[in-house]
């Protein structure tokens, strides 16, 4: 989607679209969904803004902000891999595309780390609204984090330029959550 | 800076990220925290500006990104009155 799009000759508003409309479909749907947690978030902290200061405190914003540049470098590389098979580049877009699997999988790492130190510190979905939301927002988007790298393997393994377009739409809706989710949660929570 | 759209977006994605981080750190000092926590969340708005301009390829339906940037922009009002309310109501 980023040099141009794989689809051709159509018309109309709705065909202006890039890629493929079902994944529009499903990539709006998810903003809805975080979106509303995370206004719920901020609607539920102004019941009790010290407690969520004070519960926010045991989270980890410097491995967020870390986990942050690694998304968006892999979301960069998964775009550039785009790029490298319209220009025929096949194997650098399969490198490029492993390459963002790879950062993927280091956001997880980074995950599972502070998700350990968090419970670590006995800290549950019960002990604050914060971290219901906390547990509950970056759980479902780990999970699709998991999913992306699944849909990247897929796409570098069937590599037809229009597969490569819609597979790295996912990604980059992985990224997009994510930089909305990471101020929300860790630096205003 | 580089010529290229993709890793021009990237490099803009790094510096507000690097600008969301370090105005977190001065909300920890002598500025204000609700000003310091607008701006968080008017950097969170442009970066997914760039995304999906850049990444998502909305640079080509110009309708659609027009679209977009409006529900994302109404929507990051949103976020910033229901962030600011405990700071008026205190």
């Amino acid at each position: 989607m980023v040099s141009g799009s794989v689809t051709q000759a159509r018309s109309g508003t709705l065909d202006e679209l890039p890629g493929d409309l079902m994944m529009w479909v499903l990539i709006i749907s998810e903003l809805l969904v975080f979106g509303a947690g995370l206004a719920a978030f901020l609607g539920v902290r102004i019941t009790d803004p010290a407690g969520f200061a004070e519960a926010r405190s045991h989270l980890h914003p410097a491995l967020a902000g870390i986990n942050t540049i690694v998304l968006i470098t892999s979301g960069f590389l998964a775009a550039r891999a785009l790029d490298l098979r319209l220009k025929k580049g096949r194997a650098a877009a399969r490198l490029h595309l492993g390459a963002a699997m790879v950062l993927g999988t280091v956001f997880l790492v980074i995950k599972g780390y502070e998700y350990a130190d968090v419970a670590g510190q006995g800290i549950s979905t019960e002990t604050h609204p914060l971290f219901t939301f906390y547990y509950l927002l970056t759980g479902f988007h780990a999970a699709h984090v998991v999913a992306g790298i699944a849909i990247l393997a897929l796409i570098a393994w069937k590599d037809a330029p229009r597969n490569i377009e819609v597979g790295t739409a996912f990604w980059h809706m992985v990224d997009l959550v994510w930089v909305l989710l990471f101020p929300v949660i860790y630096l205003l929570g | 800076m580089t010529k290229d759209p993709t890793t021009r977006a990237w490099l803009v994605l790094l510096l507000l990220s690097g600008a969301s981080v370090l105005a977190a750190v001065l909300a920890g000092g002598s500025f204000s925290k609700s000003v310091i926590g607008v701006f968080v969340l008017l950097f969170a708005w442009m970066k997914a500006r760039v995304i999906l301009s850049r990444y998502l390829g909305l640079w080509q339906a110009p309708t659609w990104l027009s679209g977009f940037n409006w529900a994302l922009g109404f929507y990051g009002l949103l976020l910033i009155g229901l962030y600011l309310i405990p700071a008026f109501t205190a």
